[in-house]
C-alpha cells in the first residue's frame, strides 16, 4: 500500500511538472463534472420541491375515498366505518369551496376554503408550515380560520403574523341543497378569526391561489359545500359539479399503512386515490429525468475523458526516455501502468471536486436569480431549486475518477508496453 | 528466482549470446555468439567503435533486452528464465546502471531522482531519502541535494546518475559510455567517483567505452567489441 502510495505521490509530481496542462485538463473534467453535477442537483431540486409540501402536510399519509356506482353512501355512519380500519387516525368529509372572500376593511381577498378536523392540530400536522399562532380550538365551535402569509399581506395586515387573534370576514358562494333536495345558489358571511399564519415550502407559483384552512365543522355549513355527505355522494353519482368535492379525507397513523388501508376500503366498496400512490408516478417520472439529464452530464464528463486520453498520449510520447529510465531502475509495466494510471486519477480528483464547487456556485447563481425573479412577481421565500445530498457530492467525485481513470487506461497500457531500449535510446 | 550463486563462480557468465535486431527488411547482428566471464568486484571495460554491438551487450546483461540465442547468468540467476516481473525485480535489485545521457528527471532534485532507484523497491520515504544522501555525500554532491538537473554542470548530473546507480548497492555496475559527454577533466572526476564505489561498496563494474585510454587506465581487464564478436576472450581471468 505505501509503495502503491509512494507511486501515486510520484505522479502528483510529474502533474505538477505541466501545471499549466494539467489545469487545462482539470478544469475540462470540472466543467463536465459541474455540468453532470447541476443537472442532476436540478432535478433533484425540483422533486424535492414537488414533494416536500405533501411530505411536511403529512399528505402522503392521506387517502380519498370516492364512492362507486351503487356504493353505500359516504355518510356519518360510512366515515365512523372508516375510522374502525385499523391504522386509521382520522376521517372527514372532504369539503372545499372555491368561492370565498375574506375582508378586512376595504381590503379583500379572494381564497380557496378546505375544511380539516379542529383535531387535526393535536397531531402537530400543521405545526411544519405554520409560522404564527397555531391550529384550531379542538373543543371549541367559533368559526376559526389558518390564512396563508400572502393572505394576510393582501388584507393589510403589516406584518402578516399580526393577523393572529384578529377578525376577518369570510363571505362564501356556491349551490346551496335544499330541504327539498334541489340545489341553489347562495351567499352566506361570517366573521372568523384568524389563529394561525402558514407558508408553504413549495414556491406560490406553482398554485394560483391562496387556500385558508377551516374546521371541518364551520365548512360543512358553507354555500358550496354540501350539507350532508349522502347529498354528496347522489350528487357525485349523478355527476353533478356543485363546486365541492363529495368525497372523504382518511389519513392513516403513517404513509406505511396507505397501501394496507386503501385494500380496506375498497373491500368496502369504494374507490380510493392516494398522494402516497400519485407521488410514485412523480418519482418515476422524477427517475427518468434524473437518468436523462446524468445521461447529458456523462457525455461532457466523456468528452473531458477524451482529453485526458488526448493529454496522456502526448505525455507518453513527451516523456518516452523517461519510461525508460524507470524501467531501467527496476519498474516493472505494473509500475509504469499506475504511475499513469494515478495521474489520470488525480485529474479526475481535482476535476470532479472543483466541479461540485462549480455546481455549487452556478446553482448559487441561478437561484438568487430566481429568488429576485419571483420577489419581483410577489412570491415570497427562498427558491432553492437545486439539491446537493451527500450521494451526489461523493457519487459525482467517483464518477469523475472513473470516468478520468478509464480514458487513462489506454496511455497507461502504452506506457507500461514501452521498450527501455528503444526510449533510452530516444533521449539522446 | 534461484538462490545466489558461490562466491567463487563469476557473477556474470554469458554463452553463445547473439542478438539481432530486425531493422525493416534486414536484420542486423548487433551480437554474434558472445561469451563473457566476470567476476566479482572486477572492472570490466568493454571498448568498441560505435556499432560494434556494445551498447547491446549492457542492455542484455541488464535485462533490459533479451538475447536472441544464448544464455546469461547474473549471481546464479539465469535471465532468460526470468518472468517480465521477475527481471524488472533483477533491474531494481542486482543491477544498477548509468548512460551516457544522464537521464535524469527534470522535474527533481538530485536526492528525488536518487531516491527514483528506491521508490520502485517500495522503501519507505524516510529510509530513501537517507540513503539518497548518503549516496549523494558518496559522490561528493551532498551539498547539491535539492538542485534540479538543470542548475547542475555536465559531470555534476553524471556523478548525480551515478549516485542514483548505487543508491541500492547492487552487485552489477553497468556503465554506458558515462564520460561520452563529458570534457576531460570532468570525465576523469567521474571515473574516480565510479572507481571509489566500486572500492566501497564491493561491486563489479562492466563499462562499455570507445575511450581505449581511459579504459586501460582505469580497468582490471579491457576487452575488445568488433561487429559483435570479441577479438580477444572474453573469460574471466
Amino acid at each position: 500500500m505505501s509503495r502503491f502510495a509512494d507511486l501515486a505521490r510520484h505522479a502528483m509530481a510529474s502533474l505538477l511538472r505541466s501545471k499549466l496542462r494539467t489545469a487545462l485538463v482539470s478544469l475540462g473534467v470540472a466543467i463536465a463534472s459541474g455540468a453532470l453535477v447541476s443537472m442532476v442537483a436540478f432535478a433533484l431540486g425540483v422533486q424535492k420541491q414537488a414533494e416536500e409540501p405533501f411530505q411536511k402536510l403529512g399528505l402522503l399519509s392521506q387517502i380519498r375515498v370516492m364512492p362507486r356506482e351503487n356504493a353505500p353512501p359516504l355518510d356519518d355512519s360510512a366515515i365512523a366505518r372508516f375510522e374502525a380500519i385499523p391504522g386509521v387516525m382520522k376521517a372527514w368529509p372532504d369539503y372545499r369551496i372555491s368561492e370565498v372572500i375574506l375582508r378586512r376593511g376595504e381590503k379583500e381577498w379572494g381564497v380557496r376554503a378546505v375544511g380539516i378536523p379542529r383535531e387535526v392540530g393535536l397531531s402537530g400536522i400543521l405545526d411544519a408550515v405554520l409560522i404564527a399562532g397555531g391550529a384550531f380550538t379542538v373543543d371549541g365551535e367559533t368559526a376559526e380560520i389558518v390564512v396563508a402569509k400572502r393572505t394576510a399581506k393582501e388584507l393589510g395586515f403589516d406584518p402578516p403574523e399580526s393577523a393572529v387573534g384578529q377578525p376577518v370576514s369570510l363571505e362564501a358562494s356556491g349551490l346551496e341543497i335544499d330541504a327539498s333536495g334541489g340545489a341553489t345558489v347562495g351567499s352566506r358571511a361570517l366573521e372568523a378569526r384568524v389563529v394561525g399564519l402558514y407558508e408553504m415550502p413549495v414556491p406560490a407559483m406553482f398554485m394560483g391561489f391562496d387556500i385558508a384552512l377551516v374546521p371541518v365543522d364551520i365548512a360543512r355549513d358553507l354555500p358550496g359545500a354540501a350539507a350532508d355527505p349522502r347529498t354528496l355522494a347522489r350528487k357525485v353519482r349523478s355527476r353533478s359539479d356543485v363546486g365541492a368535492s363529495f368525497e372523504v379525507i382518511v389519513r392513516t397513523e403513517n404513509p406505511s399503512q396507505v397501501p394496507r388501508v386503501e385494500a380496506a376500503l375498497q373491500e368496502l366498496g369504494y374507490d380510493t386515490r392516494s398522494t402516497l400512490t400519485n407521488m410514485q408516478e412523480l418519482r418515476r417520472f422524477f427517475v427518468f429525468l434524473d437518468v436523462l439529464l446524468a445521461a447529458v452530464g456523462t457525455v461532457a464528463l466523456v468528452v473531458a475523458g477524451l482529453g485526458i486520453l488526448n493529454t496522456q498520449l502526448m505525455s507518453v510520447l513527451e516523456r518516452f526516455p523517461e519510461i525508460g529510465v524507470y524501467k531501467a531502475l527496476g519498474a516493472s509495466d505494473g509500475d509504469v501502468r499506475t504511475l499513469f494510471l494515478a495521474e489520470a486519477a488525480a485529474v479526475g480528483l481535482v476535476g470532479g471536486v472543483a466541479g461540485l464547487l462549480l455546481a455549487r456556485g452556478v446553482s448559487e447563481i441561478l437561484e438568487l436569480a430566481a429568488g429576485a425573479y419571483a420577489r419581483r412577481e410577489g412570491i415570497e421565500g427562498d427558491i432553492a431549486v437545486f439539491a446537493f445530498p451527500a450521494w451526489l457530492l461523493v457519487g459525482a467525485v467517483l464518477f469523475s475518477i472513473a470516468v478520468s481513470v478509464a480514458s487513462g487506461l489506454y496511455p497507461a497500457g502504452r506506457a507500461a508496453r514501452v521498450d527501455p531500449v528503444r526510449a533510452l535510446r530516444s533521449g539522446g | 528466482m534461484p538462490a545466489a550463486a558461490e562466491p567463487s563462480a563469476p557473477l556474470v557468465r554469458a554463452r553463445g549470446v547473439s542478438k539481432v535486431h530486425h531493422v525493416g527488411s534486414s536484420d542486423v547482428r548487433a551480437l554474434d555468439a558472445v561469451n563473457l566471464n566476470v567476476a566479482r568486484g572486477e572492472f570490466l571495460s568493454v571498448v568498441g567503435v560505435s556499432g560494434s554491438g556494445k551498447s547491446t551487450l549492457l542492455h542484455v546483461l541488464g535485462g533490459l533486452d533479451a538475447p536472441t540465442a544464448g544464455r546469461i547468468d547474473v549471481d546464479g540467476r539465469a535471465l532468460g528464465e526470468m518472468t517480465p516481473h521477475e527481471r524488472s525485480i533483477y533491474r531494481r535489485t542486482i543491477v544498477g546502471f548509468v548512460f551516457q545521457q544522464f537521464h535524469l528527471v527534470p522535474s527533481l532534485d538530485a536526492a528525488g531522482n536518487v531516491e527514483l532507484a528506491l521508490l520502485f523497491q517500495g522503501r519507505p520515504r524516510a529510509e530513501r531519502r537517507k540513503l539518497a544522501l548518503e549516496s549523494l555525500e558518496r559522490v561528493g554532491l551532498a551539498k547539491r541535494a535539492m538542485h534540479r538537473p538543470g542548475e547542475l554542470s555536465g559531470g555534476e548530473q553524471q556523478r548525480v546518475a551515478i549516485a542514483r546507480a548505487l543508491v541500492h548497492r547492487p552487485p552489477l555496475l553497468l556503465a554506458d559510455e558515462p564520460t561520452g559527454n563529458l570534457d576531460r577533466a570532468t570525465a576523469a572526476v567521474v571515473m574516480e567517483v565510479i572507481g571509489a564505489a566500486r572500492s566501497d561498496l564491493g561491486s563489479t563494474v562492466v563499462m562499455v567505452t570507445h575511450d581505449e585510454a581511459t579504459a586501460a587506465r582505469v580497468s582490471t581487464r579491457v576487452v575488445r567489441l568488433v561487429d559483435g564478436r570479441f577479438s580477444s576472450d572474453g573469460s574471466a581471468a
